[in-house]
């Protein structure tokens, strides 16, 4: 081996070695997300809107002129309720924005995730989300309304599972108004979330999952 | 636009030639890894593949983070080997964009090459994927912050029912299902990948997919070395009620997730739309006119012997052996021109000069030494040695045995050079010619210099004559980085060529009928 070649081996090494050990660096740089040690409330819930319906019950003459298994007693037609969002912090306007269901037709559930930033420590916190619609819905009206007019032949006890599936409509959907005022310690560096608790139906807060 | 399009291959070209330069003066030519990256990159991906393997028996979809960090802290098995899949996957990115720059630096994006390129960059592309959803697969803090930001940018495409970033959200444990589906793709990708590997190099014949042994080993051997010594940092695992001030980020994979979170998904998703359009549309931008230098091989089927050289010869299977039209019983030559790059290589591999592309066949390499090179060289006395460079060759070495009295004659790849322009030099009175070709790895032919060398010292079809002294005959490799080297053998060459006998000008012999052209109109 000549001096060139040793000395060639030797810088190849040096070389290799300081580019494994850039590589080894880059592949975990420390990259800092945020300047100053804030906190941050989450928002997050998926619930199905409410159907903002005007029904009405359809005489015996109209249901007679109608084919046995279309003879639905009562029938709505409407639209799905659109929310305000709004969030203040000390009494001070953090965020507000209108929330409808997915889709093209806004018929699917609305999803609600909304990330804000918070200065750390106690806050009074005040979350509404409420239906912006004002008019009456007549399906919850109808929820248990029934027909004066038997239920005979193929079709008996009809009317009893139309009642039943209005109120189940009824009770999926979120109710006209959602709201939480509290006050909630926020430590830096950490996230509360606001959730929709889909048995109370109430917003509550976490701290940790569930 | 066409002065930006080779304005930018001109500046891709520089920053090659700088890296390839400082490579060669550290690994030498053969060994210089920069000019192996489409083969690191695809042995890369076998290292994936045979980790991964071994790392997908101890990965738990129900707990990733506590099975990954398991693994980190087996110090035996599970720390280097999750270590050598991960610094395995930035070596396969880094060598995956720098293979990206030399084709396009060297122009070998468009025309035939078009389908290489497209299916590279979806090769890279996949990689990019499989590297996001390996690193979500860990539920560290870096992976959840990918899986974050991936989450937000599919939350704008209106294909899931439920918006994505709701499963990070908190208020409810990741589902398992998520990591399922992760793994799936993790998993599923590398197989569509060595579909697209097959696709990448269906267009050349011979493709070489790894690089020479002892590179390999080098690069395998020296990662594993660093997994062991500096196994790949794992961090704290993911939180979904915890703000990190800073994350461990591989900035070689991810390194436009700080960018992308900056901006909107609307902004990230017409920037990443818009870079790989350009991207794919390049070999629309870069090809250049089927003519002059570009133009595909033409055969001529009165010199055709049907020898099926060219076939062989040809790095992208463009030539065929067809049957004749006319009454001679031997097949000819039938050239592709959508498949045929004009590397020129054919016309080097056929004795007769039957082939090659216009203005670069033998004879046309024979009538251009009459025509220009021996009446020059019949100016000077002694006559000088020739130096028959390649094109690609770099220009300062070119200088060098230029000012050290040789004459340069330059021709687009030794590949091209036709084995009967040597000889008739010789005879001419040359004292000698030394060939000087790009390093093997790095030709923009593929294999000029190898069915070069084979060609002339190993009696490869259109082989130099016997009768031709090898002595006065080299190859030698001109290669950026290299100077010192490339000048040291043209240096031996001459003293070799000095020492032997004055060479004995033979300028009326006549080279074998079999590489003289027949003139048109005289063939029977």
């Amino acid at each position: 081996m000549t001096p060139g070649t040793i000395v060639r081996w030797a810088l190849a090494v040096v070389v290799s070695a300081g580019a494994l050990l850039g590589m080894v660096r880059a592949s975990a740089a420390p990259v800092s997300l945020r300047r100053v040690e804030s906190a941050r409330l989450r928002l997050s819930w998926s619930a199905r809107p409410e159907r903002i319906e005007v029904c009405r019950t359809l005489s015996a003459a109209e249901l007679a002129q109608r084919e046995e298994h279309m003879r639905q007693r009562v029938e709505c037609e409407g639209r799905f309720a659109t929310y305000l969002l709004r969030v203040e912090s000390d009494g001070r306007a953090l965020h507000q924005s209108i929330v409808q269901g997915a889709g093209l037709r806004h018929d699917r559930p609305l999803f609600l995730i909304r990330e804000i930033d918070m200065p750390p420590g106690a806050h009074h916190v005040r979350v509404t989300f409420a239906r912006r619609e004002t008019t009456d819905n007549d399906a919850a009206a109808f929820a248990g309304a029934t027909s004066p007019d038997a239920d005979t032949g193929l079709f008996a006890g009809r009317a009893q599972r139309e009642v039943i599936e209005r109120a189940r409509r009824a009770r999926a959907a979120i109710p006209p108004r959602l709201e939480l005022d509290t006050t909630l310690e926020f430590l830096p560096e950490r996230v509360v979330v606001v959730s929709l608790d889909p048995e109370r139906r109430t917003l509550r807060v976490l701290t940790k999952t569930p | 636009m066409r002065l930006h399009e080779r304005t930018l291959e001109r500046a891709a070209r520089r920053v090659l030639a700088a890296l390839d330069a400082a490579a060669t003066r550290v690994y030498g030519s053969a060994h210089n890894p920069i000019y192996q990256t489409g083969t690191v990159a695809v042995a890369m991906l076998l290292v994936l593949i045979g980790t991964g393997l071994v790392l997908v028996f101890f990965y738990r979809v129900g707990t990733p983070s506590t099975s990954v960090a398991r693994l980190a802290a087996d110090p035996w098995l599970g720390a280097w080997m999750r270590s050598l899949h991960r610094y395995a996957t930035d070596v396969f990115l880094i060598a995956g964009a720098l293979h990206l720059l030399r084709m396009f630096a060297q122009a070998r994006s468009w025309g035939p090459r078009a389908i290489a390129w497209v299916v590279g960059l979806m090769l890279f592309g996949a990689g990019v994927i499989c590297a996001w959803t390996g690193f979500v697969m860990a539920w560290d803090t870096f992976g959840e912050r990918l899986a974050r930001d991936g989450a937000r940018l599919l939350d704008v495409v209106p294909i899931f029912s439920e918006p994505l970033s709701r499963i990070f959200a908190g208020d409810g444990p990741v589902p398992s299902a998520f990591f399922f589906v992760n793994l799936f793709v993790h998993i599923g990708l590398p197989l569509a990948m060595g579909a697209m590997l097959w696709l990448h190099v269906s267009r050349v014949a011979r493709p070489t997919l790894l690089p020479p042994k002892r590179v390999t080993w080098t690069i395998v051997g020296a990662l594993t070395a660093t997994a062991v010594l500096a196994p790949a940092t794992l961090g704290p695992a993911a939180d979904a009620f915890r703000l990190s001030r800073s994350t461990p980020l591989d900035l070689v994979a991810a390194w436009w997730l700080p960018l992308s979170e900056r901006v909107t998904p609307g902004t990230a998703w017409s920037v990443a739309l818009v870079l790989a359009i350009v991207m794919f549309l390049v070999p629309r931008f870069m090809r250049r006119p089927r003519e002059q230098s570009w133009a595909p091989s033409v055969v001529d089927p009165r010199l055709c012997t049907g020898c099926n050289q060219c076939p062989q010869d040809c790095p992208w299977d463009a030539i065929t052996m067809v049957k004749r039209d006319d009454d001679r019983p031997s097949l000819v030559a039938l050239v592709d021109p959508a498949r045929c790059v004009s590397c020129g290589i054919c016309a080097g591999s056929c004795a007769p000069m039957g082939v090659g592309p216009p203005g670069r066949t033998g004879r046309d390499q024979l009538a251009a030494l009459r025509d220009d090179v021996l009446p020059a060289l019949a100016l000077a006395s002694p006559a000088p040695i020739v130096a028959i460079c390649c094109a690609q060759a770099p220009s300062s070495h070119v200088a060098a045995v230029r000012a050290r009295g040789a004459y340069v004659h330059a021709v687009t790849c030794v590949g091209n050079l036709h084995s009967s322009v040597i000889e008739r030099l010789l005879r001419d009175g040359v004292p000698g010619v030394i060939v000087c070709g790009c390093p093997p790895r790095d030709c923009v032919s593929r294999e000029g210099p190898k069915w070069l060398v084979e060609r002339l010292f190993n009696d490869r079809e259109a082989e130099l004559k016997a009768r031709v002294d090898r002595r006065r005959v080299r190859v030698a490799t001109f290669a950026a980085g290299s100077f010192g080297e490339s000048i040291a053998a043209f240096e031996s060459f001459v003293r070799d060529v000095n020492a032997l006998r004055p060479p004995v000008r033979q300028a009326d012999a006549e080279l074998d009928m079999e590489c003289e052209p027949v003139p048109f109109g005289e063939e029977t």
